[in-house]
């Protein structure tokens, strides 16, 4: 295995992720303040700040407990719906990568896949409700393909953003069916989801933090 | 335990559920809102309070929705297994399923029986409603169902239902409401007088029901509203006002708007309202609505006589405690019942028991009883417009408007025609009615006390709206005079008005700009007459409000343009949109805020919306390429508010794509007293400073300017608001220009102060640009300059009065 996914990549795809939501808060809270109420991105970046600070304090340990504690820390202060369903997500991650120092491409795609599966679980949401799900399943299904097709993880991951796009826009003429913008009925249709836009920004920090 | 995103919310509901079991306490924890005011749920949060609830026999979970849901979910998941599996997370809707729950409880019941129990709380509720209405569809969420029991002392009386109603229609819903606990028909939450003829006592429960896109929100506004009982609770009880120089009688009262008056009194309570021919509702709708309307204006006396007794003294409040003991009065209650249950209308039967007993009292011996009449028929009066949720009639005759005081809807209909003048006991300078009858220069005096009242209708009466004086029953020789000084200003009017358009400039040549404010096209084309410099503030909010969606840059930049043809070149001084929490856009509902002045108003507002903010800016921008424009923020009150408005404005003129417009200016509103302390650092920022001395006072003097009872605060005279002008001129040290746009630059009195603190610019009701022009004409700076200086150390603002009156 060329790569080994260890506490640092973990770290360093964090951050690159706290980074992409601190960037990108204004469009995510305008997103959501389409067909949801307005706090998307700021919830996420109080979140995401609040786990740069606790990483601080683990530095050294493993990459289940870097994932545990953001999932924790998420879950503590996001507030909207994203908390739970992020806090899940990675949670489920930490449950999935276990106590090994470094996750190998395959171990990193079942984290992946593991947190993909707490959103679901969490949320009840399927492909096609306009939600999170329907831009990180398409990344985690592109990402086991690209890796079964035997691309290393630096050429798997690029693929897995381009199918988190690809998901991302489809959300666009969808009609929500899932969280507060389902009470919009059809008015929710022609707005990205604000969900599908963020979880695409954690598989574009996977890529460039793990990808090089 | 329950789980919400709000721990108001869950506070309340827990308060609410608390009452049925008084003496057998069942332990209830909160997990909710991520702190005291930011709603959200914490899992974890949700984990420890499960913990704490659990004393072995389990817990049952009762949740908002969304997040709070899943959050619960992940909590479970937190927790040990043996833990766990002792927790019930309850599907029930949270009000009625937690009442449910907690009595079922306090029985001792275990936490599958509590959480069952909980679940069919909805069965009530769905049964009682019956066919009305249906449950709302699985998953379309478009309905919302939800009680709450009102704890306030009166009920749900005018204010908080006025409270009420402002948060209903704050939300794309059709809301409805009703008294539950008699079992009232259903009325919309919209109305103000059908919410008041439910009748909502202390300890009834009102039922809500909404349909409409935000109709969940709207129902959780109201329970929220209900929660925190109607905002009730805060400035009641001991409030300490210094005590206000004691006014004379009728006699002297605060001057409101200038002009002189003549003419006979009409109260505007003489008129009597038409009562509607409708038939009975039937005799328990009909007492119903009695019971509304005589508690509604109980209120309303007991606010006037505490307002009374504090203004003007105790012995003036009397008159109040007898009208208080009228709507009490068995003898004419049980006239009114009878007649109610024969089948009259409330109405019908309230004008006739009343007039029965008047007709009673007008025929006794003794003068004091004989009197009594005219307070039944006032107090009569009073309910039976409650009753039909008439407002104060408009006038019957022309002559001189005397009322207690003056809504603004009741301003609204001023007619210059038929109001000489306008003589108020109560209210204040910087009330809405003032500012209205200045604005279609109706001489007003207002706080006058309760003595005016009682002036037959009919009686003359002469006013001086610019010195306050007021004369019952003048004799010809003082009738003489008022005709005079009323001749000597009509043509000093004319003059004016025949060099408004030339400029205008101080005895000692420093040149002043005088601007009119403006609110409409009409208004721009008034300003353009009257002989304004310049539009200098042009109120935008007539473009946002009463609608369903916010115009776009096309649409503003549109209306815009008309104002500025209308002016004919002047310079427009465009502000940004200025609404918030006091009036809510109905695109942009707002949550209710404890005190919206003190909320997200102004710039607070836009920048909270910037796309709104970014399409009007854009629309400024466009019209910026053919018209001078300078664009105004208000309510400023960081230097980081103004950072983010010029870069929004930057962006907007990349949007425009044509460069920077050559004449554009940006300034800001100078309201809030920090704002005018920190001029200096916000110098750099702006071209103009434009102080709002209306809110500027109100903030500064901890005075709200519609309340009746701090009418003498209020003021924009007062020393302390003056320092705060005289900082904001030292601050911009000649760097930038510094205007006033309030209230205070149509003083013609004050324009010698404010000119000799270092304003340059005055911006006014259009009628009045003439005569503060020939005011700055008259002004000697050099001679203002040392008395302004004194202003600042003056006691009070009617020391500064005696001050320039000199």
């Amino acid at each position: 295995m060329t790569h080994s996914v260890d506490a640092a990549a973990v770290t360093a795809w964090l951050r690159e992720f706290a980074r992409l939501v601190a960037e990108n808060k204004g469009l995510l809270t305008e997103l959501d303040s389409a067909i949801g109420d307005a706090d998307h991105g700021t919830n996420m970046d109080r979140g995401m700040t609040a786990v740069l600070a606790a990483l601080d304090g683990e530095a050294g340990k493993s990459p289940a407990a870097l994932l545990k504690r953001t999932g924790m820390t998420l879950v503590s202060t996001v507030g909207g719906a994203s908390g739970p369903l992020y806090g899940t997500a990675f949670l489920r991650m930490a449950a999935a990568a276990g106590d090994a120092d470094g996750l190998d491409a395959g171990s990193f795609a079942k984290v992946l896949r593991a947190g993909l599966d707490g959103v679901v679980a969490r949320g009840k949401a399927e492909v096609g409700d306009k939600t999170m799900v329907d831009a990180l399943t398409p990344a985690v299904d592109a990402l086991d393909a690209a890796l079964a097709g035997g691309q290393p993880l630096g050429e798997a991951l690029p693929a897995a953003v381009r199918a988190a796009e690809q998901g991302r826009e489809a959300t666009i003429p969808l009609v929500a069916r899932k969280g507060r913008a389902s009470y919009l009925g059809e008015r929710s249709a022609g707005h990205q989801d604000p969900g599908a836009t963020s979880v695409t920004m954690l598989v574009a920090a996977a890529a460039k933090a793990l990808g090089a | 335990m329950v789980v919400s995103h709000s721990r108001a919310l869950a506070r309340a509901a827990v308060a609410l559920a608390a009452e049925m079991t008084q003496g057998q306490p069942v332990p209830i924890e909160i997990a909710a809102g991520l702190d005291e005011t930011t709603t959200g749920t914490d899992a974890v949060a949700i984990t420890t309070a499960i913990q704490a609830a659990d004393r072995g026999d389990g817990v049952v979970v009762l949740m908002d929705l969304g997040s709070a849901v899943l959050s619960a979910e992940l909590a479970l998941d937190l927790l040990d297994d043996a833990a766990r599996d002792r927790v019930v997370l309850c599907p029930a809707p949270l009000v009625e399923g937690l009442v449910a729950a907690v009595v079922t409880a306090a029985g001792g019941a275990g936490r599958k029986e509590v959480a069952g129990e909980a679940v069919g709380a909805l069965a009530g509720k769905l049964a009682h409603l019956g066919g009305q209405q249906a449950p709302p569809p699985e998953g379309t969420g478009t309905d919302s169902d939800a009680e709450f029991v009102v704890r306030i002392p009166h009920g749900l009386h005018a204010r908080p239902a006025a409270r009420l109603v402002t948060q209903a229609r704050g939300f794309d819903a059709r809301v409805e409401l009703r008294n539950g606990t008699t079992g009232s028909g259903w009325v919309p939450a919209s109305s103000l007088s059908r919410v008041a003829t439910l009748g909502v006592l202390p300890g009834h429960r009102v039922d809500v029901r909404a349909s409409g896109p935000q109709a969940r929100e709207a129902v959780d506004g109201i329970l929220a509203l209900a929660a925190a009982d109607f905002g009730e609770n805060e400035g009641e009880g001991d409030r300490s006002v210094p005590e206000p120089p004691a006014r004379a009688e009728v006699g002297a009262g605060v001057p409101a708007s200038p002009g002189i008056a003549v003419g006979p009194v009409r109260h505007a309570a003489s008129a009597v309202p038409e009562i509607p021919g409708e038939p009975s509702r039937g005799a328990e709708q009909e007492h119903g609505r009695l019971e509304a309307a005589t508690a509604t204006v109980r209120d309303e006396l007991r606010r006037l006589r505490a307002a009374t007794a504090r203004e003007v003294g105790e012995g003036h409040a009397d008159i109040f405690d007898a009208h208080l003991l009228l709507l009490d009065d068995a003898d004419l209650l049980d006239d009114v019942r009878a007649r109610i249950d024969d089948g009259t209308p409330a109405p019908r039967a309230w004008a006739d028991a009343t007039e029965r007993v008047a007709a009673e009292f007008d025929v006794l011996e003794d003068p004091y009883l004989r009197g009594r009449a005219f307070d039944v028929r006032d107090v009569g009066l009073q309910v039976l417009r409650t009753l039909l949720g008439a407002g104060a009639a408009a006038m019957p005759e022309a002559g001189v408007l005397v009322a207690s005081e003056l809504s603004p809807a009741e301003a609204a209909v001023l007619d210059p025609e038929r109001a000489a003048g306008v003589l108020l006991a109560y209210g204040s300078p910087t009330s809405h009615g003032a500012i209205l009858a200045r604005t279609r220069g109706i001489p007003a005096v207002v706080g006058l006390g309760p003595a005016i009242l009682e002036v037959p209708d009919g009686t003359p009466v002469a006013l001086d709206g610019g010195t306050g004086e007021v004369v019952v029953a003048p004799a010809d020789a003082v009738l003489t005079g008022f005709r005079e000084r009323a001749a000597e200003q009509a043509s000093r009017r004319d003059r004016a008005a025949a060099r408004a358009t030339a400029p205008a400039a101080t005895r000692d040549g420093e040149a002043l700009t005088v601007g009119a404010n403006v609110g409409s096209v009409a208004d721009a084309r008034a300003a353009a007459g009257s002989g304004a410099d310049l539009a200098g503030l042009v109120r935008t909010e007539f473009l946002f409000l009463d609608r369903d969606a916010a115009p776009d840059a096309d649409e503003q930049e549109a209306v815009y343009r008309q104002i500025a043809e209308a002016l004919g070149g002047r310079r427009l001084t465009l502000r940004t949109l200025d609404v918030g929490g006091d009036k809510p856009l109905r695109y942009l509902p707002a949550a209710a805020e404890a005190n919206p002045f003190l909320g997200v108003r102004g710039i607070r507002h836009s920048l909270a919306h910037p796309r709104l903010l970014a399409d009007q800016l854009l629309a400024f921008v466009r019209v910026a390429h053919d018209v001078p424009v300078s664009v105004m923020v208000p309510m400023v009150s960081t230097v980081a508010e103004v950072v983010d408005v010029r870069r929004m404005l930057d962006e907007a003129v990349a949007r425009a794509g044509r460069g920077t417009p050559p004449g554009l200016r940006v300034g800001i509103m100078t309201e809030v007293p920090a704002t005018a302390l920190k001029t200096a650092a916000l110098t750099p920022y702006v071209d103009f400073f434009s102080i709002g001395t209306n809110d500027l006072t109100q903030y500064a003097l901890a005075a709200e300017r519609g309340n009746a009872a701090l009418a003498a605060l209020a003021d924009g005279l007062d020393p302390g608001v003056l320092r705060l002008i005289d900082a904001v001129c030292r601050g911009a040290g000649g760097r930038a220009t510094v205007a006033v746009c309030g209230e205070l630059a149509s003083d013609e009195a004050a324009v010698p102060l404010l000119a000799g603190l270092g304003v340059r610019q005055l911006s006014v009701v259009p009628r009045m640009v003439p005569l503060v022009k020939d005011a700055i004409r008259a002004t000697d700076l050099a001679a203002a300059a040392p008395v302004a200086a004194r202003a600042l150390d003056a006691p009070d603002a009617a020391a500064v009065r005696a001050l320039i009156a000199r």
